[in-house]
């Protein structure tokens, strides 16, 4: 029995020193939410990153490779968010004349939008007496994961902070938005997808993606857009 | 190929992203400049080959596969926000709500004066 669970400990050894196990972990879980995801009618508020998320999450704590040693694997994939950021050009050029069409109410809502997703929540914190570190971590959080990561770093933040409020901002934008537009008769796919991309980066436009090209196109301007604005102005007017 | 040859030049625009970060200085992420970069060439071409159509529309959509990995950190960190987790929670869950719906308010009232500008014309 001690020789099988000496193998069985030998066998995590070596599986866990290539990417291999965390790649397979990491696109099982995927293939499941997505299974789950449509199985249960596509529920907003559980959109599929947070079932991955959260089967994963389970996978990694009940497999006892830990956290640190996925996370090492799972970078094989995650370096690819860069080349994927890139693309998210190619739908934006291939909207751009939708854009053009809007290229106005684009200006205007972005720079008092994109500042108030940060203000919002960072003044609801400040006067619950939450401490600066906290409103640090706080702020960036419409924006896309790897600006917020250096923003929040910038700023004296938790990173690790950062990215959880990430993730639920993204899944709220996705639900809140959604609410909104039905609320307000908006049903503009362009409007829609902007709001998305805007307050919930790319959750938001992955979300906005599933309802139409358009959508996603105006999702991804929306979040460069922010990401650019508030890593430009975020350092600049964060007052402490 | 022709998947690997779309693959190429995101990765080349990525890098080239990274280098005008790194070189000017920005803050702002490679990826997000390479996106900018791309749009601006396709922009000056006036066309997108099929094997760059081809690969980004591969990789848009897997995007939710490559952030889940981020995503898990949040559960192994949940105690950092112990203590404040309450004001955290609030902030997140209103502030979003609010900017949501001002986007969406915003994007509306604009959208519309616009027209009633150009009907004044």
């Amino acid at each position: 029995m001690t020789e099988f669970n000496g193998r069985m400990q030998e066998l995590l050894l070596v599986w866990t020193t290539g990417p291999m196990l965390s790649i397979a972990l990491t696109l099982a879980a995927f293939m499941a939410a997505n299974w789950l995801f449509a199985k249960v009618g596509r529920p907003l508020w559980m959109p599929p990153v947070l079932m991955a998320a959260v089967i994963l999450a389970a996978a990694v704590a009940a497999s006892g490779i830990g956290y640190e040693t996925y996370q090492q694997g799972a970078r094989w994939l995650t370096v690819l968010l860069g080349p994927a950021t890139v693309a998210l050009g190619v739908p934006l050029y291939q909207q751009m004349h939708h854009i053009r069409a809007l290229w106005r109410p684009i200006l205007c809502t972005l720079p008092l939008a994109a500042s108030l997703a940060a203000v919002y929540a960072v003044g609801i914190a400040w006067l619950m007496d939450a401490p600066l570190s906290i409103l640090a971590s706080l702020a960036p959080k419409s924006v896309t994961a790897p600006i917020a990561m250096g923003i929040a770093e910038q700023l004296g933040g938790s990173v690790a902070l950062t990215l959880g409020g990430l993730l639920i901002t993204g899944v709220l934008a996705s639900v809140f938005v959604d609410w909104g537009a039905k609320w307000m008769k908006i049903s503009d796919d362009r409007m829609v997808g902007f709001a998305l991309g805007l307050n919930g980066h790319a959750i938001g436009t992955a979300r906005a993606f599933e309802i139409s090209p358009t959508a996603g196109a105006f999702a991804s301007l929306g979040m460069g857009l922010t990401g650019v604005f508030t890593a430009l102005f975020l350092p600049f007017v964060f007052p402490f | 190929m022709v998947l690997l040859r779309g693959f190429l030049v995101l990765v080349v625009f990525f890098l080239l992203g990274e280098a005008l970060r790194v070189l000017v200085g920005l803050p702002i992420s490679g990826g997000v400049l390479g996106m900018v970069m791309v749009t601006a060439t396709l922009m000056l071409r006036g066309r997108v080959s099929d094997q760059l159509a081809e690969a980004s529309r591969g990789l848009i959509s897997v995007l939710v596969l490559l952030i889940s990995p981020g995503v898990v950190g949040v559960f192994f960190i949940a105690d950092r926000f112990a203590g404040h987790w309450f004001s955290v929670a609030v902030a997140l869950v209103a502030g979003t709500l609010l900017s949501s719906v001002t986007t969406l308010w915003l994007m509306k009232k604009t959208a519309g004066d616009r027209t009633q500008g150009h009907s004044h014309d």
